[in-house]
């Protein structure tokens, strides 16, 4: 196992603090980053006491690309207009930010007031992509291949509430 | 050879294995402006001037300003690409560049579904 539930929780709660700190007097929009954030959404939003809003976003990344698309698109978009708001993204790890980037430069476009991002995981040594703004990272993780608490082997094992580091 | 949308070099790449083939698919995937081996850096002259050692890296990512290179070698020979990038880092300190081994391709393959076989 690499991050008990309890390490987990206690860092998505120091998590919780900052961003209800960081945006006290404001009404952030946490936006997850479908699918793999989900889990980790779920106990953000519950770890920030302040009022938000929740939204979520999927994309077609490399490799999901269907109908032969030349570049990555939103797959799902979000439901409402961010002009304005202060946007904390949701993901739960960032490793090359290639899909980050791509979000990140897409949501710019609409005009909100601020665009932070939250990620429970970081592989930092993998970045292609090295200005984004990454304000809350949970733990810097090795590369290895995990499932649970979001990750899936061929689609499962998300709801395991424990990381657990597999060696495929 | 791929029509690449985020390649802005002067000549067509001409990469030398599938895996310099799949990263640039990638980055114009995801429409990160790139180049092909624009640049060498001299990293040993001998007494006349003459360049000994250079570094020519894969990749140049304009927007990031970073150098990518690329090394398929099995992680136990990759002693010596190890040392060229400590050496062109030691002489050239503003530049950045990242060096991805064979490892790190076989992981961006798994994520991304990028084909390494040659």
């Amino acid at each position: 196992m690499h991050l008990t539930s309890a390490d987990i929780q206690a860092r998505v709660g120091e998590l919780g603090a900052r961003i209800t700190e960081d945006y006290a007097g404001k009404e952030p929009l946490l936006v997850g980053v479908l699918r793999a954030s989900y889990v980790f959404l779920a106990d953000l939003s519950r770890a920030v006491p302040i009022p938000h809003r929740l939204d979520l976003v999927s994309l077609a990344g490399y490799g999901r690309a269907l109908g032969g698309h030349a570049g990555v698109r939103i797959m799902k978009d979000l439901d409402a207009p961010i002009a304005g708001r202060d946007v904390v993204i949701v993901d739960l790890v960032v490793d090359t930010g290639l899909t980050l980037n791509y979000l990140l430069t897409a949501l710019r476009l609409r005009d909100p007031a601020s665009l932070a991002v939250c990620s429970l995981l970081d592989r930092p040594y993998r970045r292609l992509v090295e200005d984004l703004p990454l304000r809350y990272v949970g733990f810097t993780v090795p590369d290895e291949f995990f499932v649970g608490y979001g990750f899936d082997l061929d689609g499962l094992y998300r709801g395991l509430p424990d990381i657990h580091s597999l060696n495929k | 050879m791929p029509v690449f949308q985020a390649y802005c070099g002067r000549q067509p790449p001409r990469f030398v294995n599938q895996a310099e083939l799949e990263v640039a698919k990638l980055l114009d995937f995801y429409g990160i402006r790139w180049e092909y081996e624009p640049r060498s850096f001299v990293l040993e002259t001998d007494d006349e001037g003459r360049v000994i050692e250079a570094a020519k890296p894969d990749f140049y990512l304009p927007d990031q300003d970073l150098y990518v290179e690329i090394t398929t070698m099995k992680q136990s020979l990759v002693t010596r690409k190890n040392r060229k990038i400590r050496k062109l880092r030691e002489r050239y300190p503003d530049v950045k560049v990242k060096l991805f081994y064979r490892r790190d391709i076989e992981r961006l393959a798994e994520k991304y579904g990028l084909s390494l076989a040659s």
